[in-house]
């Protein structure tokens, strides 16, 4: 009994912690599919923990402050998107720009505004309520694992199949596609290969924000500084294992969740280092990258 | 009824005319072929078509009225579309998205994919052209996927096609399925432009041919009423105007040879087919032939950086085939590329730096892994005068020269140590006539000194000037081998428009 | 001339970076001029302020380098970062482990050790690079992760401490342990190697064939390969040679800062290479100064955080405006040519006009 509790606990908190690596994949899977390496994720995000807490308090309800913490992303992809189409700036080295600002912006506003270091807590402010599901929540074992989450825990879930449905049946996506394979010919057919950079950009920027929010205001209420703490990289490194599909890099943040979930529980209970494992993905990118390579020019001779 | 007329037509680039005054009308529902080398303007003058670019005079009429074609876009609403060399088509979308892309149905936001693929079905009954609209393009031969990039011209309502060289991409048994598509397409109403230098189709399938040279029209033939040999007389021009710079050629040892060399491009089809070719000293050979056949392979094969398939390349008596660039080299093997700006020099380093990118690696010019720079500099400042390269310093940024003296730059260093076999790949293209007559005499004085020469060039007159010899490349293979004294340039257009030695006429 | 163009440049995006930060303080209702000031003296006011400079320039230096050496070969090396971890822990366990060496031969082969991890480390994704063309900015940050990953794998599972509370090594024997140069500040030699290293790539890039080599290539590859260099094996030497200075960067913040391996050490002093590349333009000297010159704002940062309480986060601020500026700059034409995102060119493209 003990044992299955501890799996459905270690369950339920993958899915927890998985949740902003899925929103931030399906940011960078935007981004992938529009042809460009998107780093700015995680300064992104940041900036979207950072206004859900803040602009949150100011306005007394963290709803508030998610929403505006997806505003405040979509305007930092948009700012992004600037940068990398309009100014012509490297894709890399904006993008290092992008966390460096977001890094440094958040932590300098953060001793401005509470005059705290480190981390901020508001005092009476309460992080977004657990949704409890109607009638599922009371099931055994799966009503705690799977509806008994915060609100954007489920978010999360259905994000994943709307941005498969956008890229693959709408004319929007469909069009982000073509412009990140060819832009040359999506040119021809009269696409506007800036507008779906920006297009996806701005979108990925939003759902950044969105993960930024659960971060700071989905369970507890409060901002550290660089609380993302490498997210965003790894939500890159689940869309490139994943090759741009969808479900595929949501399974990979899943893995990367459990890894997480695993290590907060071993941590606490003995001494087994899980970093030998959380490092297992990162390393299946550069792997799977490298044969996808070899295939190809194995095809070429 | 005239369905297409364009009046007038001329376009510059920096230096070059590509279109002058060319007028070039099209009557509906005809197969109408547009015929020329390599650099007479048919490209150019279909990109104005197709709004890719703007005239600077000129008018274009298109069913009874005037218009104006700023892009594409512009032209496939119009009725006119282009089938290009490289498709433009998004490998990972189905075929019914790729053909509907940027002309989608929608519903709402969604893509009303079903209505589309039923449309595409029908137009593949319609036109002969079976294609299953979900397959993905990236799993489809390179014949089907043509057949998409049509499809997506007759989805757009496309009534005037323009196919730019449709062949040259696709197997002989393609060709024919292309060419019954073709002429079902004219019979449903659409009328073809059929850019082609391969005198076969022209003949097999055009009703009228225009042909293009240097950039103006020679003339505008019915096709029943012409032979090939006319057609490729006035593709190349008639003989008055070449003078030979050359005298007799005391032809010594072997140089250079090729015996059976084969070769595959980057998507594994064979591009060089068996390639026998022996040049001795004391003689220039000339390859001519239409650009694409493999010469630009052919050049990589000989430098080292593409696999052979089969076959041996020998460099004086050593076979070299084995050997990397730098090894050919040392043995004798020097090497003007074609495209100087991208394989021949690094336009942000400096004279000295282009010049030792040969030798800063051996005794004397390095001592160890130390560079002797003095000695480099001193090199490179003799061969500039040697060379005539003028520019302030040896230390002047190459990308700051004149493209006369930067290829005299790679001239300078190719020829530096005198190669027992040199290579020289469109060596006077985008050069003044003053800088030209340089570059040619250099490789007579090098012919005169005993070096086998190999001159791979479009421009049959710069052939015919320094040659002693000239083989002709088709589709990978040499077509013909004639001297000087007995080529004609109909001949020579004849073997490289595809017909065969007996067609064209060729004793030897 | 030309040189003084790019001299003024830089100054100007200095100037445009240090003006906004200054217009943050203000609006933050700090005295900015002030703040400067307190600034420039708390990084070059005392000898103390100097040593502190230095040593925040020190692992600068190293990064800078092993970022530059990448990119004049036009490889985007982003993965220096994760050399300095593997080169930091390879370090830190040649001082643990052979304690019974002199302190010289010891420091010497921790340096060398860890130089040696570095460069292996960056060797890899070179070598997939060169002989598989896989796109090496991709695998080099997935690499940094598994490097600073495995490193604190290390810490906490075979050469685990008992007893130690956070995810670190052993100390390092005394005698490895870099003296201070000065007291009250942690300046140590580890900065004169990291001039050392500035001198070696000088010569190397300005006198020997290699240099020559990664000129070329990072030119004009094509040509490279052309002309029969050997693109491939060069590539691979370049990644090398680039992780092995990012290994001293690790070497040098271990025998000379913290005496140990700790585990997440770093916090981005691969990335700051990067920055300091490329506001150095590219080249050994610039790569120098701008070290030099994010070692006084870090070092300086810290101070007027203390006295006139401006967050210290200002310089990642200014940081951040600098590459924006830089990212944006015309001058960088290489780094156009390499990743620039495909966007509508204003004028039709230009086509050869042979081409037909």
């Amino acid at each position: 009994m003990e044992f299955l509790d501890l799996i459905v606990n270690v369950s339920a908190s993958t899915l927890r912690l998985a949740t902003p690596l899925i929103l931030v994949a399906m940011a960078g899977l935007l981004s992938y599919q529009v042809g460009l390496i998107n780093i700015a994720l995680e300064g992104l995000m940041l900036i979207g923990a950072f206004v859900a807490v803040v602009l949150g308090v100011a306005a007394g309800s963290a709803w508030t402050g998610v929403l505006l913490a997806a505003i405040a992303g979509a305007i930092g992809g948009a700012f992004f998107a600037l940068f990398v189409t309009d100014l012509r700036a490297d894709l890399i080295v904006a993008g290092l720009a992008m966390n460096f600002l977001a890094l440094g912006g958040t932590a300098y506003l953060l001793q401005i505004l509470f005059n705290v270091q480190g981390s901020y807590t508001p005092a009476d402010f309460a992080s977004l309520p657990v949704l409890d599901i109607p009638g599922l929540s009371d099931m055994p074992f799966l009503g705690k694992l799977l509806f008994r989450h915060s609100p954007l825990v489920y978010v999360s879930w259905i994000i994943i199949p709307l941005t498969a449905i956008f890229l693959y049946r709408t004319v929007p996506g469909i069009h982000i596609r073509a412009v990140g394979e060819d832009p040359e010919a999506a040119r021809t057919v009269g696409i506007s290969v800036r507008g779906m950079q920006y297009l996806a950009l701005v979108l990925g920027g939003l759902l950044c924000g969105l993960a930024g929010a659960h971060l700071s205001v989905g369970d507890l209420a409060l901002f550290r500084e660089n609380m993302t703490d490498g997210r965003g990289f790894i939500a890159l490194a689940a869309v490139y294992f994943a090759a741009g599909r969808p479900r595929l890099a949501a399974l990979a943040c899943l893995l990367f969740g459990f890894f997480e979930a695993l290590q907060f529980r071993l941590q606490t209970t003995s001494n087994i280092p899980t970093q030998f494992f959380q490092m297992m993905p990162y390393l299946m990118v550069v792997i799977m990258l490298v044969a996808i390579s070899v295939r190809k020019e194995w095809q070429k001779g | 009824m005239t369905y297409l007329s364009m009046q007038g037509i001329t376009k510059y680039y920096p230096g070059v005319v590509a279109n002058n005054a060319v007028t070039f009308e099209v009557e509906q529902g005809e197969i109408h072929a547009l015929v020329g080398e390599n650099g007479a303007g048919k490209s150019t003058l279909m990109k104005i078509l197709y709004g890719l670019e703007q005239p600077d005079a000129g008018q274009i009429a298109f069913d009874g009225q005037q218009v104006s074609i700023p892009n594409p876009y512009a032209a496939i609403r119009m009725g006119i579309g282009m089938v290009h060399q490289h498709f433009q088509l998004i490998p990972s979308l189905t075929v019914g998205e790729n053909i509907a892309l940027g002309f989608e149905t929608r519903k709402g936001l969604f893509v009303d994919q079903k209505t589309v693929n039923e449309r595409v079905q029908a137009l593949s009954q319609q036109y002969g052209l079976a294609v299953d609209p979900t397959q993905r393009v990236a799993d489809l031969s390179v014949g089907i996927r043509q057949r998409v990039e049509i499809l997506k011209m007759l989805y757009r309502d496309a009534r005037l096609l323009i196919l730019d060289e449709p062949s040259a991409v696709l197997t002989p048994q393609e060709v024919d399925t292309l060419f019954d598509v073709i002429q079902n397409l004219v019979q449903q109403g659409c009328t073809a432009i059929f850019i082609t230098h391969k005198l076969r189709e022209v003949m097999a399938i055009c009703q009228r041919a225009t042909i293009l040279r240097r950039g103006e029209v020679v003339g505008t033939l019915k096709v029943a009423e012409t032979t090939p040999t006319e057609i490729a007389r006035m593709m190349v021009g008639s003989d008055v105007d070449t003078v030979q710079l050359t005298s007799e050629s005391h032809p010594g040892p072997l140089q250079l040879q090729l015996e059976n060399v084969s070769a595959e491009d980057d998507r594994r089809l064979p591009v060089l087919k068996g390639i026998n070719l022996s040049i001795h000293g004391g003689e220039i050979v000339g390859l001519a032939g239409v650009e694409g056949n493999g010469q630009h392979e052919l050049l990589e094969v000989l430098i080292g950086l593409r696999k052979l398939r089969a076959g041996t390349i020998t460099i004086g008596d050593t076979n070299v085939t084995a050997f990397d660039g730098r090894k050919r080299r040392e043995h004798g093997l020097a090497l003007i590329p074609e495209d100087r700006n991208h394989e021949g020099l690094s336009n942000d380093l400096t004279i000295w730096e282009n010049m030792a990118v040969t030798r800063y690696y051996r005794a004397p010019q390095s001592q160890g892994s130390v560079m002797r720079i003095g000695r480099l500099k001193d090199a490179a400042r003799d061969l500039m005068k040697r060379f005539d390269v003028r520019a302030t310093s040896h230390d002047t940024v190459v990308g700051t020269l004149s493209g006369g003296n930067a290829q005299k730059v790679v001239i300078a260093r190719e020829l530096a140590d005198t190669p027992r076999a040199l290579i020289a790949a469109q060596p006077t293209r985008g050069l003044d006539i003053g800088a030209a007559r340089f570059v040619h005499e250099q490789l007579v004085d090098l012919r005169n000194q005993g070096v086998g020469i190999l001159l791979i060039s479009a421009d049959l007159d710069e052939l015919l000037a320094v040659c002693d010899r000239l083989v002709v490349l088709f589709e990978g293979r040499i077509v013909g081998s004639l001297r000087r004294q007995d080529a004609t340039r109909e001949q020579l257009g004849l073997l490289m428009a595809g017909r065969t030695t007996e067609q064209a006429g060729v004793v030897s | 001339m030309k040189q003084l163009q790019e001299v003024a440049r830089i100054l100007v995006t200095l100037a445009l970076a240090l003006i906004i930060g200054g217009i943050i303080m203000q609006l933050s209702g700090k005295d900015a001029l002030n703040a400067y000031q307190v600034l420039w003296n708390s990084a070059v006011g005392t000898d103390r302020a100097i040593a502190d400079t230095l040593l925040k320039a020190t692992p600068l230096i190293f990064t800078g380098l092993a970022t530059m050496v990448a990119f004049k070969a036009g490889i985007f090396n982003v993965g220096v970062e994760g050399s300095l971890y593997m080169g930091a822990f390879a370090a830190a366990w040649v001082g643990f482990t052979f304690i019974d060496l002199p302190g010289l031969a010891l420091i010497t082969l921790a340096f060398l050790v860890g130089g040696l991890a570095g460069g292996l480390w960056g060797a890899i994704p070179g070598y997939f690079k060169a002989w598989f063309k896989v796109d090496e900015v991709v695998t080099t940050i997935m690499l940094n992760y598994v490097a600073i990953l495995f490193t604190e794998y290390l810490v906490l599972g075979p050469f685990f401490v008992p007893g130690m509370s956070n995810a670190m090594s052993a100390e390092v024997a005394l005698q490895a342990q870099l003296p201070r140069i000065i007291s009250r500040s942690q300046w140590n030699p580890s900065f004169f190697i990291a001039i050392g290293t500035f001198f070696v790539v000088l010569f190397m890039m300005r006198r020997m064939t290699l240099g020559y080599e990664v000129n070329v290539l990072g030119t004009n590859a094509t040509f490279a390969r052309w002309a029969g260099i050997p693109v491939r094996r060069l590539i691979v030497l370049v990644m090398f040679i680039s992780g092995f200075i990012g290994g001293l960067a690790g070497a040098g913040q271990v025998l000379g800062v913290h005496y140990r391996f700790v585990a997440g050490f770093s916090r981005g002093l691969g990335f700051d290479g990067i920055v300091v590349a490329l506001l150095g333009r590219n080249s050994p000297i610039g790569v120098l100064l701008a070290a030099l010159f994010f070692g006084a704002l870090r070092s300086g940062a810290a101070t007027m955080e203390m006295f006139v309480r401006i967050p210290r986060d200002l310089i990642d601020i200014v940081q951040a405006l600098i590459i924006f500026f830089i990212a944006i700059d015309i001058g960088f034409g290489w780094l156009r040519r390499r990743r620039q995102a495909p966007t509508e060119p204003s004028e039709p493209v230009a086509v050869a006009p042979a081409g037909d």
